[in-house]
């Protein structure tokens, strides 16, 4: 686990770890048959750089007015869901479940960084990106909802 | 000229001190009587511009007109009627006869204008002194039209278990023509059928009982009519008009009973096609279900010739091997796929494209490809344990039971899922004898299925488990299902609009008992036979290939329907496609 002494190092970290979402969904675009999923996974990544700008804005407004306090509703669906290895022939609903369970990794990264400190500041920082990786957690999880789960 | 003559016009003076008896006079209303036929009035949000007072009125005294703040909408054609007082004779049988109750009359009766276009008025548009009156003639307690639909005989659900045999029995002729005689013929349900049938003509023609005729109805838009006649999801009939005052027309079971009644060896002589004249041109249809079988009729009767290939030994795709017997019995489909054959539509059976032959092959070989796979690709439920022993997929499970295959389900069944395909593998399991349970993520009245397949289920005793969220299957000591732990759910309402959101209940993890486990939580499109130079290029939107108003894929001559491409999962749009796509490849071929 990281050591961080202050805010700005947590924000770069979450900053890294963005670029790296990044490039995982870039990389998975390239390995994907379909256009639409290659099209799909580059707008996953795109997303993800909008995360990283958003966070960047952050250090540079030295606040973190820019994340969301309130709790996110969990539909908990990357808690049952098994886990799916990237191949070629992936499909929508594997893309979902793939983007869903980084989300929740990196959720609950967060949540555990934001347990172990005890600075009061740096703990609601690690809590507001945890929420705003369980926001994006929700989005795919009412994608599959709605797109997978349609009988269901 | 006498001196009557001069003096008689002036005795009519003698009236001026009497009481008005027909102009409105305020110092001494004469009010109508309560249930006076004075003037029209409509209540346009109930009324759904189905035409019929336009249809009964004799002086042709309505029409149906467009109103500028109303739009046709499924159900609705967006029109409203006009009366027109130069020829209304106020028998308000165009209030008697409203499908809907809309249309009434006020018992006001007096209306004096010096205008004469005042007297055609669109009532409830163009607003009156008489629009919110209580009192006038509204549609009486009886109708015209019969409210209650002839019933339908079927098995007793308590001799279903065991029984595959087809749980409709069909309408008799009597039972037909009555059941007929209740549409109005306002065509309202057209538009809403995706493939645009001319349901009131064949319904005319039950009613006339000229079948030959209705046959030529059903072929012009649905070459597949005794499959649609038992399984179609029948959208027309949500929005019949009779339906808003009573049972809406049993539209299905007519066109059933039109198909039933002719023998498949006329079927060439009444639909005139004794011979067809070869245009030259070759198309390659992948599929032989609905919507390709579809597409491959209205293609041969133009004179193209038409290869269909298909995985299986059989056609049909989902309706041959997905519906279980009881509601669509097989020599229905061996009939109408042979009536193809007939017509020299040639099949390629079991030669699946991408292994037994390459779509490259296919595509060069033919002038226009029709692509028609299907969902025939089951979506995991990604829980763990799914791939053990005893945890099958409906359509698979539902394959072999359609291929007389014995499948021991044991005696406790979970299914999962609430679409028609969970329903059929719960009733097909409850025929099997074992206890049926659905576990479903939401409530029943969000279940996709049909509601009379839910009820059916129901009748035959298969539980349903709603608000169940399916976590894990749990194993024996041999690693076969034993049992599944499933999370109860709360709904949470969509801040968006969505749909209510399951969300689990946090320490509410039950496990159940079964034996096996069947997920039928939907399907998804096999693209594995397309190389990459095609599947690279093919525009998707999840997963559905996008067609344009022809059903023409961005590929060049490459078109394709069903549920790969729409999102109704049903065979009737899947036949819509096929026609369509028939109609766009002649269009790029011919002309």
């Amino acid at each position: 686990m990281e050591n961080f002494n202050t805010p700005e190092e947590i924000i770069n970290y979450a900053i890294q770890s963005e670029q790296e979402a990044h490039d995982f969904y870039m990389e998975l675009s390239e390995l994907v048959k379909f256009n639409e999923l290659k099209l799909i996974l580059k707008q996953f990544a795109a997303e993800e750089l909008g995360h990283k700008q958003k966070l960047s804005r952050i250090i540079e407004n030295t606040d973190q007015t820019g994340l969301i306090q309130e709790s996110v509703v969990d539909m908990k669906m990357a808690d049952y869901h098994v886990n799916i290895v990237p191949k070629k022939d992936m499909t929508y609903q594997d893309l979902l479940t793939i983007a869903m369970k980084k989300e929740k990794g990196a959720f609950k990264l967060y949540t555990d960084l934001a347990n172990k400190i005890s600075d009061q500041n740096i703990k609601e920082i690690f809590l507001g990106l945890a929420q705003e990786e369980a926001k994006h957690k929700l989005r795919f999880e009412i994608e599959y909802d709605e797109y997978i789960l349609k009988d269901n | 000229m006498s001196l009557k003559d001069i003096l008689s016009p002036l005795s009519a003076w003698r009236n001026i001190t009497r009481e008005p008896v027909t102009i409105k006079d305020p110092l001494n209303d004469r009010p109508g009587a309560p249930r006076y036929r004075g003037f029209h009035k409509n209540d346009i949000e109930k009324c759904i511009g189905c035409g019929t007072c336009e249809t009964i009125c004799e002086n042709e005294a309505i029409d149906l007109v467009e109103v500028a703040s109303i739009n046709a909408k499924n159900g609705d054609s967006g029109l409203r009627p006009l009366v027109d007082y130069g020829r209304c004779c106020w028998c308000a049988l165009c209030v008697d006869i409203c499908t809907t109750g809309s249309l009434s009359m006020s018992n006001e009766y007096t209306w004096v204008s010096n205008e004469p276009e005042d007297f055609r008025y669109i009532p409830g548009v163009d607003k009156k002194s008489w629009d919110d009156s209580e009192l006038g003639w509204k549609k009486p307690d009886y109708s015209l039209i019969p409210t209650e639909r002839i019933d339908m005989e079927e098995m007793e659900p308590s001799l279903r278990e065991g029984s595959f045999l087809e749980i409709v029995r069909g309408y008799s002729r009597i039972q037909a023509e009555k059941e007929a005689d209740r549409c109005t013929e306002c065509g309202i349900c057209v538009s809403t059928c995706p493939a645009h049938m001319d349901i009131p003509g064949y319904i005319r023609a039950v009613r006339e009982g000229n079948m030959e005729e209705g046959l030529r109805l059903l072929y012009e838009t649905n070459p597949l009519p005794e499959i649609c006649g038992r399984v179609c999801t029948h959208k027309c009939e949500e929005v019949c008009a009779v339906g808003h005052s009573g049972d809406p027309l049993a539209i299905r079971w007519l066109k059933r009973y039109i198909a039933d009644q002719v023998p498949f060896e006329e079927y060439k002589r009444i639909l005139g096609i004794q011979s067809i004249e070869e245009n030259g041109k070759k198309v390659g249809i992948i599929g032989a279900g609905p919507s390709g079988l579809s597409a491959a009729y209205y293609l041969r009767i133009r004179g193209f010739e038409v290869n269909i290939y298909e995985a299986k030994s059989k056609g049909g795709g989902m309706t041959m091997y997905g519906i279980p017997k009881y509601r669509l019995p097989m020599n229905m489909l061996d009939s109408e796929i042979g009536f193809l054959e007939e017509i020299g539509v040639n099949f390629i059976y079991e030669t699946r494209v991408g292994e037994d032959i390459s779509f490259d092959n296919i595509y060069t070989k033919h002038d226009a490809v029709f692509v028609g796979i299907g969902f025939e690709k089951p979506y995991k439920i990604n829980m763990d344990g799914e791939d053990m022993p005893g945890s099958l997929q409906a359509i698979n499970f539902l394959d072999d039971i359609n291929k007389d295959k014995t499948v021991d389900v044991g005696k406790t069944v979970a299914v999962i899922g609430g679409g028609n395909v969970a329903m059929d593998a719960a009733r097909v399991s409850k025929r099997l004898g074992a206890e049926v349970i659905m576990l479903y993520r939401r409530r029943v009245e969000d279940m996709p299925a049909d509601s009379e397949e839910i009820d059916g289920a129901y009748e035959e005793g298969v539980k349903i488990y709603p608000q169940s969220i399916p976590v894990e299957l749990i194993p024996d000591e041999n690693g076969k299902v034993k049992g599944i732990k499933y999370l109860k759910a709360e709904m949470v309402s969509d801040d968006k609009g969505g749909r209510p959101r399951p969300i689990p209940i946090e320490g509410s993890e039950t496990i159940l008992e079964i034996d096996t486990l069947i997920g039928a939580i939907g399907q998804e499109a096999d693209y594995s036979f397309l190389p990459e130079k095609y599947s690279e290029n093919i525009e998707t939107d999840r997963g559905r290939m996008i067609v344009d108003e022809n059903n023409q894929t961005n590929l060049e001559k490459v078109f394709a329907g069903g549920d790969a491409v729409n999102r109704t999962a049903d065979a009737i749009s899947a036949i819509a496609d096929g026609h369509r796509a028939a109609n766009g490849i002649e269009k790029m071929l011919l002309k």
